[in-house]
C-alpha cells in the first residue's frame, strides 16, 4: 500500500481540503503580526532593519501560503520562516555583521517564545492607558524615542539634558510601564 | 550580574547601543538564566508593543500622545496601518526577497523541503485493530489514507476524514475515498459520526447513495444488499432507481441490489463504535506487550548487554531507571516524565521534552564493539543535534549518538582533539529518515560499531539504514562510555561551543547497549518481538 508521492507547493484549488483559502492566511497573518515581529525583534535586538526582515517574513509567507495547512500550527511555520528570514538578512549583510546571540541561545529563544502567552491585545489595551498616566515629560521621552525614531542626542539637545541621563530615564520609565501593565492586567483596570 | 544591571544591558541591547563586551556578557546571562531570558522577553514585548502602538497611532501624533481607545478599534488597528503593509509588502518584496538564492543554499533547500507537504491525502488512519490489508503492506495510526480502492481483509479501523466525519469500519470492507466528504463503499460494515460542519457526507454504495444531514449512521454493504441505519439526527437515502427517502434516528431501511426496499429499525449494536474499536486494540496491544515482556525477559540474561534500561516501571515518583541487564547501572531519571509507552501502556515510557530531561548512567568498561538501540517517537527535531545517547562533554574513545534537525542519524567517537587542520572524529550519518510525517510514530533505532570489522550500521526498524567503514586515520583501539546521559548531552561548558543542552523532543521506551556489534538478523529479531 503506497501512500502518494507529495504533491508541488503552490497554492492549490479551493477543492483541496487542507489548503487555507487566502482569506484565511490573512487572517492569520494579522493576528500573528505581533508575534512575528516579536519573535525577530528577539533575534534581532535594537536592529532597526528588523521591520524590514518582518515585511520580508511577511512576503514569504504569503507567497509559500499554498503549502500551509490548515488545522496545523500557524504559528510554528510562521517562525521557522522568520528565522530562515533572519539568516538570510544576515547572510546578505555579512559585511557590517552586527552583535548576533549565538545559535544555542537562538534555538533557546526558538522553543521558549512561541509558548508565551499571545495575547497582545490586552497587554496593548493596558499598554495605551499606562501611557495615559504618565508624566508629560516622560510622556514626551517615549514619543520621541518610538513614535519619532530619531537619535537621542537629538532630544537631549532639544531638552538640555545629557544622552545619559536620558538613557536612565528612559528605562526607568520602562520600568514603570512595564509595572503598570502588569498590575492592569491583573486588576483589569485598564480594560473598559 | 544583578537585575538592575541586566535589565540596563538589556535595554542598551533593544536600544541597539550596547558595547560588545557587554553583549557578550549579556549572551552568556541569557543562555544560562531563565530568569534573565524572562526579562529580555518581557522587555522585548514592551518596546515591541510600544512601536506598534507608535505606529498606530503616528497619524494622531503632534507633540503628546493621545491614547487609543480601548475598544473598538482593537481589530482595526492592526487592519488598516498592518493588513495592506502585509500585502503590498508581499506583492512588492517577492521579486526582490524570494529571488533565487545564488547559491542554492543548503540552508534555503532544507527549510524549503521542511515547507512541503509531506503527502497528500482526505482523511487519516487514527486507530485500528488487526487491521489486514489485502496488498499485505501496513498503514500506522497518523498515516493519511491512501488514495484508490482499498481492501481491508480484516480487522477495525477508525478514519477521520479532514472535515471532520469519524468513520470505523469493520473488516471485510472494500472501500474508496474521494474526498473529504465522499466516499463509496463496494462492501463492508462502517459506523459514521457526521459532525454539523461536515454535514452533507456522502457515501455511494451499488444500491444507492447516503446523504447525512449531520448525525451519525450505519451502513452494512454486503453483495446482496446495502442496509442503512440511522443511529442519531437524520439521513437522505437515495436508492437507485427509487425516489429519495428521509430517515430518521432509529430508523433503517434496506435496500437489495435487485431493486425493492424494507423498512426496518435501527440497531445501534450491530456497528462497532469508537468504545468498542479502543477495547479491542487495547486487547491486542495487551497481548503484543505481553508477548513482548516474554522477549524482554529472555533479553534480561543476554550477559552481551552492558545496561538494559526497559523503561517498565510505572510509578511516577519513581526516579529511578532500573538497569535489568544485572550490571546495576540504574540511571538517574532528571526532568523527564512518564509518558505512554509504544503499547499503549501509561507512564511505561519516558518524555524528554521537558527542558533538561536525561537520564544520568555511568557505564563502565572498555569495549571493541558497541550496539546501542532504543524505541523512540519523536515529537519533532527542532534542535540541530537531538541526543539519544551522549557521553560527558566529548572525550577521547567516547561515543556520540543523536539525530540531525534534517533526521539523519548521527555516530562518532572521538579519536583526537581537533586542530585547524585534522578533524576530531568521523562522523557516521544514516541517510534521512525521519520526516514530520512520522512525528509521534514509534521507531526502533539502532547502531553497531564494530572496530574488528571497521564499521559502523544504521538499523531502522530492524533494517538497515547504511553501513560505512570507519578511515584508517579515525579508527580508535577502545571505545568507552563511562558517565553519560540518555536522552541529552550533559557538560556543555567544554570544548564545542556548537552542542549544548538538546534534549530529545519526544519519548524513549527500551533503550538497550551491548557490548558487542549484534548482527543484522539479531536487530531485525529485536524489531519483530518489540514492536507494538
Amino acid at each position: 500500500m503506497e501512500i502518494p508521492d507529495s504533491e508541488n507547493g503552490g497554492p492549490r484549488g479551493p477543492s483541496a481540503p487542507d489548503v487555507a483559502p487566502d482569506s484565511e492566511i490573512v487572517a492569520l497573518l494579522t493576528d500573528h503580526q505581533v508575534a512575528i515581529r516579536l519573535y525577530v525583534h528577539s533575534l534581532m535586538p535594537g536592529d532597526s532593519s528588523a521591520l524590514d526582515v518582518v515585511q520580508q517574513t511577511n512576503a514569504t509567507l504569503w507567497q509559500k501560503r499554498g503549502d500551509f495547512e490548515l488545522g496545523t500550527n500557524f504559528k510554528a511555520w510562521a517562525f521557522s520562516i522568520a528565522r530562515y528570514e533572519v539568516l538570510n538578512y544576515r547572510k546578505r549583510q555579512a559585511r557590517d555583521a552586527r552583535l548576533v546571540f549565538n545559535e544555542d541561545l537562538e534555538n533557546v529563544i526558538a522553543e521558549e517564545l512561541p509558548n508565551r502567552s499571545g495575547d497582545f491585545d490586552s497587554r496593548r489595551e493596558a499598554l495605551a492607558a499606562c501611557l495615559a498616566k504618565l508624566k508629560d515629560s516622560d510622556r514626551n521621552l517615549i514619543v520621541h524615542r518610538y513614535f519619532k525614531r530619531a537619535p537621542l542626542a537629538e532630544y537631549a539637545e532639544q531638552v538640555g539634558r545629557s544622552v545619559g541621563g536620558l538613557k536612565v530615564t528612559l528605562h526607568r520609565i520602562r520600568n514603570a510601564l512595564q509595572k503598570c501593565i502588569q498590575q492592569n492586567l491583573l486588576t483589569g483596570e485598564a480594560r473598559p | 550580574m544583578k537585575p538592575q544591571e541586566r535589565s540596563e544591558l538589556i535595554d542598551a541591547l533593544l536600544d541597539g547601543a550596547i558595547s560588545e563586551a557587554d553583549f557578550l556578557r549579556l549572551e552568556a546571562e541569557l543562555h544560562v538564566d531563565e530568569k534573565a531570558r524572562r526579562d529580555y522577553y518581557e522587555r522585548l514585548e514592551l518596546t515591541t508593543l510600544l512601536e506598534i502602538q507608535a505606529e498606530a497611532e503616528a497619524a494622531d501624533l503632534e507633540e503628546r500622545i493621545v491614547p487609543m481607545p480601548a475598544t473598538g478599534r482593537r481589530t482595526a488597528w492592526f487592519a488598516t496601518a498592518g493588513i495592506a503593509a502585509v500585502i503590498l509588502g508581499a506583492i512588492a518584496l517577492l521579486s526582490v526577497v524570494w529571488a533565487p538564492d545564488p547559491a542554492g543554499g543548503p540552508l534555503a533547500a532544507k527549510i524549503d523541503s521542511r515547507l512541503e507537504p509531506s503527502a497528500t491525502g482526505f482523511a487519516v488512519l487514527t486507530n485500528q485493530a488487526d487491521a489486514v490489508w489485502d496488498s499485505g503492506g501496513a498503514l500506522t495510526e497518523g498515516d493519511l489514507m491512501p488514495q484508490g480502492d482499498l481492501h481491508l481483509t480484516s480487522g477495525v479501523i477508525q478514519v477521520e476524514f479532514f472535515s471532520g466525519v469519524t468513520v470505523i469500519l469493520e473488516g471485510e470492507a472494500d472501500f474508496t475515498i474521494h474526498s473529504p466528504m465522499e466516499m463509496s463503499v463496494r462492501r463492508g460494515k462502517l459506523r459514521a459520526r457526521v459532525p454539523a460542519p461536515a454535514k452533507g457526507f456522502r457515501i455511494r454504495t451499488a444500491e444507492g447513495e447516503l446523504v447525512d444531514l449531520g448525525t451519525e449512521f450505519g451502513l452494512d454493504v454486503t453483495e446482496q444488499h446495502s442496509e442503512v441505519h440511522v443511529l442519531d439526527g437524520e439521513v437522505e437515502w437515495s436508492p437507485k432507481s427509487e425516489a429519495m427517502r428521509r430517515l430518521a434516528k432509529g430508523k433503517a431501511i434496506r435496500s437489495g441490489n435487485g431493486g425493492g426496499t424494507v423498512e426496518l429499525s435501527a440497531q445501534p449494536g450491530a456497528f462497532i463504535d469508537a468504545t468498542g474499536l479502543e477495547e479491542k486494540r487495547a486487547a491486542v496491544r495487551a497481548s503484543r506487550r505481553s508477548a513482548w515482556l516474554t522477549h524482554s525477559r529472555e533479553l534480561r540474561r543476554d550477559s552481551r548487554l552492558l545496561a538494559y534500561y526497559p523503561f517498565d516501571q510505572p510509578a511516577h515518583w519513581n526516579r529511578t531507571l532500573t538497569d535489568e541487564s544485572g550490571s546495576r547501572l540504574d540511571g538517574a531519571i532528571v526532568a523527564a516524565q512518564r509518558s505512554t509507552d509504544r503499547f499503549g501502556f501509561p507512564a511505561g515510557a519516558l518524555d524528554f521534552s521537558p527542558t533538561g530531561s536525561r537520564v544520568r548512567v555511568n557505564v563502565p568498561g572498555e569495549h571493541r564493539s558497541l550496539t546501542f538501540l532504543c524505541w523512540v517517537r519523536i515529537d519533532s527535531l527542532d534542535r540541530w543535534y537531538n541526543s539519544l545517547f551522549l557521553t560527558d562533554g566529548h572525550e577521547l574513545g567516547e561515543p556520540h549518538w543523536q539525530i540531525m534537525d534534517d533526521g539523519r542519524l548521527f555516530f562518532s567517537v572521538k579519536k583526537r582533539d581537533a586542530t585547524k587542520k585534522q578533524k576530531d572524529k568521523q562522523v557516521f550519518y544514516s541517510p534521512a529518515f525521519w520526516t514530520p510525517a512520522l512525528s509521534g510514530r514509534w521507531l526502533q533505532i539502532a547502531t553497531t560499531l564494530d572496530l574488528d570489522a571497521r564499521k559502523v550500521t544504521h538499523y531502522l526498524n530492524g533494517k538497515i539504514l547504511s553501513e560505512e567503514a570507519i578511515e584508517d586515520e579515525y579508527l580508535v583501539e577502545i571505545v568507552r562510555i563511562g558517565p553519560a546521559s540518555i536522552g541529552n548531552w550533559s557538560d556543555p561548558s567544554r570544548d564545542d561551543p556548537h552542542f549544548a543542552v538538546r534534549n530529545f523532543n519526544g519519548s524513549m521506551d527500551e533503550f538497550a547497549i551491548f557490548g558487542t556489534a549484534l548482527s543484522a538478523t539479531e536487530i531485525a529479531e529485536l524489531y519483530e518481538n518489540g514492536k507494538p
